[in-house]
């Protein structure tokens, strides 16, 4: 009978009206993501000995840093900037970093209105709350 | 026939037309609302990956390979990394193969719930569209919870996978299997049974089984047009040979079965996710490879079944740890052929559902 298929399709779409929501009300609620999400990026500087291990670990030389040897001649680190408009999050230089200076972390709000604004100074990011926790406000 | 006084009139559809599923342009020509010839144009989404490969060291390149297909991730980086892996002769630990397995067999899950999901939308059908996009996220959040990211995962590494899955993975995956059989049944109650979608779809845009082949297209179009042939059981790579699935073939040769087999496939897909979840090994996850990888100097052709068509991976090394070239053939490519030969008297209504039934991805068509 032509149209049976149509009503077998009304009633699954009126079983579903009656089951549970499943849409997020973003950006009033903020879901928390899974801990191994990549989604930003953030530096421990005491812990980076800048050995240059995730700049060669990077596809696409995202990574800038400088450093300066210190009497006991070694290496201190100086400024750590990151070029996030190249960047893929593919998560290539954390897994490099021998002392997990570096690491992902879950805030996701990153858009920002100029494009400087995408080099990141990590050491000053680092002193940020909201973004050492890993997690949106 | 044209009529006397009228003239042909082309069109150009895309690159931003929302059919065209990516920035694909086509320019119709038309005779009223009929469709005389299509000119497929392809290169907007042209990134240069086999030039970036050269430029990349092996490992920095796996990133590059999710955004071929970037609907299905992992088995473009499957293809990729056992091609090095055979160039090196590594060998993969156990646990790692199963993982692979799950993770390729999961991701075509998706690309086939985004190809029915979207092919219902461009016959104006939301409601299916929704039901697979909700059952996709599924799997994305499996992606996210182990390998950090939805759409490109970088999961898989030349020796294993990059970590191993978390605790609640195992159990997310179960309840997810579990649950698949009622969502096959509502895929099918609400945009397969339908009449509206069927006389849409049946009949319409036929792919005869020779000129398929002639053509060379590979993957679920070959299939709904009558010819058995799967990489997975033609020349099984990774551990395929050890899991018990079919090869699901239809006859039709049309919109409607190129749309069905997908459906077929996602519940063969399931058959293997669920025989690696039995049998799954406890183990490592990686094998020791040098920091630096560096290639015997040689080529190596390795092809795998991705959800779009035969992806081929053709690496030469010169001994560097860059690789001296990379090749790569895609389903999807090749797939487009098929358009301007399929299309030919149909209406113009009839070519977006049947443009919608080749499943391209414009990852893979453009590079
Ligand atoms: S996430 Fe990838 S692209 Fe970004 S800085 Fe790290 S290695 Fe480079
Ligand atoms: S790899 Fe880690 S320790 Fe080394 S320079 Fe980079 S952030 Fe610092």
């Amino acid at each position: 009978m032509f149209g049976k298929g149509l009503l077998k399709g009304l009633s699954i779409t009126i079983k579903r009206l009656y089951g549970p929501n499943l849409t997020e009300y973003y950006p009033e609620v903020k879901p928390i993501l899974p801990t191994r999400t990549r989604s930003s990026m953030v530096l421990e500087p005491e812990k980076c000995i800048s050995c240059g291990l995730c700049i060669n670990a990077c596809p696409n030389q995202v990574i800038i840093l400088t450093s300066e040897k210190d009497e006991k001649n070694k290496k201190v680190l100086q400024t750590y900037h990151m070029n996030m408009g190249r960047c893929l999050l593919c998560g290539l230089c954390t897994e490099a970093c021998p002392t997990k200076a570096l690491k992902l972390c879950q805030v996701y709000e990153n858009a920002v209105y100029h494009r400087q604004e995408l080099l990141w100074d990590m050491i000053a990011r680092s002193k940020q709350a909201n973004i050492s926790s890993g997690k949106v406000e | 026939m044209m009529i006397e006084g009228t003239q042909e009139y082309s069109l150009n559809m895309g690159p931003q037309h929302p059919s065209t599923h990516g920035v694909f342009r086509m320019v119709v020509h038309l005779d009223g609302e009929v469709v005389t010839k299509v000119e497929p144009k392809i290169g907007y989404l042209h990134r240069g990956l086999e030039k970036m490969a050269e430029s990349r060291t092996y490992t920095q390149f796996i990133p590059y390979t999710d955004r071929l297909d970037y609907l299905a991730g992992p088995h473009n980086s499957l293809g990729y990394v056992q091609a090095v892996e055979k160039l090196m002769d590594t060998e993969v630990p156990e646990r790692a193969e199963y993982l692979r397995i799950i993770f390729a067999e999961l991701g075509r899950i998706a690309s086939h719930l985004v190809m029915i999901a979207s092919g219902s939308l461009d016959i104006s059908g939301w409601t299916p569209w929704s039901y697979c996009f909700r059952d996709r996220e599924r799997i994305l959040d499996l992606f996210e919870m182990t390998a950090g990211n939805r759409m490109t995962p970088n999961y898989f590494r030349i020796g294993g996978v990059s970590q191993d899955v978390p605790e609640e993975f195992m159990p997310a995956l179960k309840s997810f299997l579990e649950d698949m059989p009622e969502m096959i049944e509502e895929y099918y109650g609400i945009f397969f049974g339908n009449e509206i979608a069927q006389s849409r779809m049946k009949s319409v845009g036929i792919l005869p089984k020779e000129l398929a082949e002639n053509l060379l297209i590979t993957g679920a179009n070959l299939r709904a047009s009558g010819v058995q042939y799967d990489v997975r059981k033609a020349e099984p790579y990774g551990i395929y040979d050890r899991f018990d699935f079919e090869i699901p073939v239809l006859y039709g040769c049309d919109t409607y079965d190129r749309h069905f087999i997908r459906l077929l496939e996602i519940q063969e897909s399931k058959k293997i996710i669920e025989q690696a979840y039995k049998d799954i090994p406890a183990g490592p996850v990686m094998t020791k490879v040098p920091k630096v990888l560096k290639p015997p100097v040689g080529k190596v052709y390795h092809r795998v079944e991705n959800p779009k068509g035969e992806m081929g991976w053709y690496i030469v090394s010169n001994g560097s740890t860059k690789p001296a070239r990379v090749r790569i053939r895609t389903g999807a490519f090749v797939n487009v052929q098929m358009l301007p030969e399929i299309v030919k008297g149909w209406k113009i209504q009839d070519l977006v559902t049947i443009f919608a039934s080749m499943d391209l991805v414009l990852g893979e068509v453009d590079k």
